[in-house]
């Protein structure tokens, strides 16, 4: 709320794990700190697992507003993701399969290279696809949408794996540009900065180079992203259309004997949901350069659920910072291989996962940052003459504080 | 059978020889009534006389064999239940549902139709709009908690309040749709006797406003005293239809309920 004019205020307006998130996460920031001074964490390399974390965010954005609104169980993350990441190497790759199948069509190659044109296709793709899905599971209970969405990751894979005129098959798809190549400063920027080093700590200097300012503007990409669907899905869900949502999740009947079409509105949330995937995608084709069959792996899917559990669903800053332990948790378990253990640590990566996700289930089953303030409108409860917020909260005990 | 049935003045709701078969079983079997408007009319019938799957017909959670429903004489027979809505017929459950998370009054915000902040695409381009109907439904919504008597509970949980408030709220939430006729499904069913004191006076006084009643009950004393005529369901029919003293002294309704008349 007012953290800028009233810090002491706002500390103390936090609920207990508020509290606990913001301390972790405040220490957490000073190691990662410490770590890039010293040297032993490379910037660029930190600056790829914050465009990482801002991907796993916007996957978790995405299934929220899915799973964490309107109770949809979609297990085809990693399909709308893949779609979306597809699209936009595709059109952009240099070395795409749609370079040769655009040989000689009028108008058509000049679409190629262009990174806003793949953003698009991406985007445009998994819409008709989530359009195609929800049309005759959306109107069923909802295990049947769980269950179609399962098939429909598996088809969506095997049609990228198997059709190669298409997607390059299990080679995947190389040459990608940055999102802001041709672009006009940004698309030369990394080149025109010039190199730095800084010295901190006499003996270990930081160098900051052209893969450093690449790594900068994706990091700025995935915060324009993640920011510009935080803010929709915030008002959103405050809104009189998340309520309906809501009330569709706890009890559908309601809904519809209230004169609700929960149909049209489950639609709308799992197509918006499928675009946030899918622009994850995107985002994740021009940080990683690379597109392969794997990234549609069910794991993907899997992380995107453990991160909504983990922060709680229905919450958006609960996905944003499941989104952050997942990458902490799936990257930071690569440095343990510098640390002398008995056993190798790769499969503990998925084991950690596995207890984290227990711990949370078994002592706090809402979530680390579940939703907290009563959702309506803001205007509304602070202009209209209503009774002050309320004095125990709904999930809490503790009423305002957060930003929902 | 249904004498005069149709013969209303002005028929808010009228049923005509709906039927419904589930497998072999006819739970609605031909079933033929009227409400008239400014009416609490009561549907009394033994436990599988069909009520239940009768108010699932009208209000469209249940598709129909056969058979018609007109509401405000439109025909809705077949149409959705947010559909059904639209033409001014809400209906309340017999279990009060609960919704998780919200506060009492968040809960009565999903009651107003037709809100425009339920636009995706408004919330970005008009939110002005929003807001000021939100201000308007959240003002009414306090409003009708206040005549209610359960203000003091806008800010509670919606679940942690007891199964009576609940009732109260579904009817005062039911309310905030400007129903023309409110179905209540077992309003009183395991409600301390105080509170349904309390919704009988609701009931009757949201009556008097102009609000037309159809409601299910098993508390004959609360019915008989509350709803005038009452519509007497067995098997699926309608049995009778008439004055609450008129229902009471009739053999048949005496014999479909001690499972007579054989």
């Amino acid at each position: 709320m007012s953290a800028l004019t009233d810090p002491r205020g706002a500390v103390e307006d936090l609920t207990r794990p508020e509290g606990w998130v913001l301390g972790v996460s405040a220490a957490f920031l000073l190691f990662l700190l410490a770590a890039l001074l010293t040297g032993a964490l490379g910037p660029t390399y930190f600056l790829f697992l914050v465009g990482l974390a801002g991907m796993y965010a916007l996957l978790s954005f995405g299934l929220n507003s899915q799973w964490g609104f309107a109770g949809l169980i979609n297990f085809s993350v990693a399909a709308f993701f893949g779609v979306g990441a597809y699209g936009a190497a595709l059109f952009t790759a240099s070395g795409s399969p749609l370079v040769e199948l655009f040989e000689g069509v009028p108008l058509l190659p000049s679409l190629l290279g262009l990174p806003i044109v793949g953003l698009v296709v991406g985007l445009a793709v998994a819409f008709v696809l989530a359009i195609l899905i929800g049309i005759p599971t959306l109107r069923l209970r909802a295990d049947y949408l769980a269950i179609a969405s399962l098939g429909l990751a598996e088809v969506v894979r095997l049609i990228v794996l198997n059709e190669r005129w298409l997607t390059n098959g299990s080679a995947g798809v190389r040459g990608i540009p940055g999102f802001f190549a041709g672009w006009p400063v940004l698309g030369t920027f990394p080149e025109a900065m010039p190199g730095l080093r800084l010295e901190v700590i006499p003996g270990s200097p930081v160098l900051l180079e052209t893969a450093f300012w690449q790594a900068l503007l994706n990091v700025l990409l995935v915060l324009a992203f993640a920011g510009g669907v935080y803010f929709v899905l915030r008002r959103a869900h405050r809104s009189p259309w998340g309520r309906v949502l809501r009330t569709i999740r706890s009890d559908e009947d309601l809904a519809r004997a209230l004169g609700k079409d929960t149909y049209s509105f489950k639609m709308q949330s799992f197509v918006l949901g499928s675009l946030i995937m899918a622009l994850a995608g995107v985002f994740y084709t021009h940080l990683n350069l690379y597109v392969g069959p794997g990234d549609l792996d069910p794991i993907t899917t899997f992380y995107a659920w453990v991160a909504v559990i983990l922060g709680g669903s229905g919450s958006n800053r609960g996905a944003l910072f499941g989104g952050i332990v997942i990458v902490t948790i799936r990257e930071g378990t690569r440095f343990l291989n510098d640390v002398a253990l008995p056993i190798d640590p790769a499969p503990l990566r998925l084991l950690l996962i596995g207890v984290v996700i227990i711990a949370v289930m078994r002592y706090r089953p809402q979530g680390v940052l579940p939703p907290q303030r009563e959702l309506i409108w803001p205007s509304a409860v602070d202009g209209g003459g209503a009774p002050d917020s309320p004095d125990s909260g709904v999930r809490e005990q503790k009423g305002g504080g957060g930003d929902e | 059978m249904s004498e005069g049935a149709l013969a209303k003045q002005d028929p808010v709701l009228a049923v005509d020889d709906l039927q419904k078969s589930f497998g072999g079983l006819a739970a609605t079997d031909h079933a033929t009534f009227g409400v008239e408007r400014g009416t609490i009319t009561g549907l009394i019938g033994p436990n599988g006389a069909g009520k239940s799957t009768l108010f699932n017909l009208i209000s469209g959670f249940y598709e129909p064999d056969g058979g018609t429903v007109e509401v405000n004489g439109t025909d809705v027979t077949g149409m959705e239940p947010y559909e059904v809505a639209d033409y001014g017929l809400i209906r309340t459950f017999q279990t009060p549902r609960k919704l998780e998370g919200m506060t009492v009054r968040e809960a009565m915000l999903v009651g107003p139709r037709e809100q425009p902040g339920e636009s995706f695409r408004r919330l970005f381009t008009s939110p002005g709009t929003v807001a000021e109907s939100e201000s308007a439904n959240l003002a009414e919504a306090e409003r009708i908690l206040a005549e209610f008597e359960i203000d003091h509970l806008a800010t509670q949980p919606a679940t942690d309040i007891s199964g009576g408030q609940m009732k109260l709220v579904e009817l005062a939430r039911a309310m905030l749709a400007e129903p023309e006729v409110l179905l209540l499904d077992e309003p009183v069913a395991g409600v301390n006797p105080t509170l349904a004191k309390k919704l009988k006076t609701q009931i009757r006084r949201l009556n008097e406003q102009g609000t037309t009643f159809l409601l299910i009950e098993h508390d004959m004393e609360f019915v008989m005293d509350l709803a005038d005529p009452i519509v007497v369901l067995d098997q699926g029919h309608v049995l009778t239809e008439g004055t609450p003293e008129g229902v009471r002294n009739d053999d048949r309704v005496i014999d479909a309920y001690l499972g007579g008349g054989a």
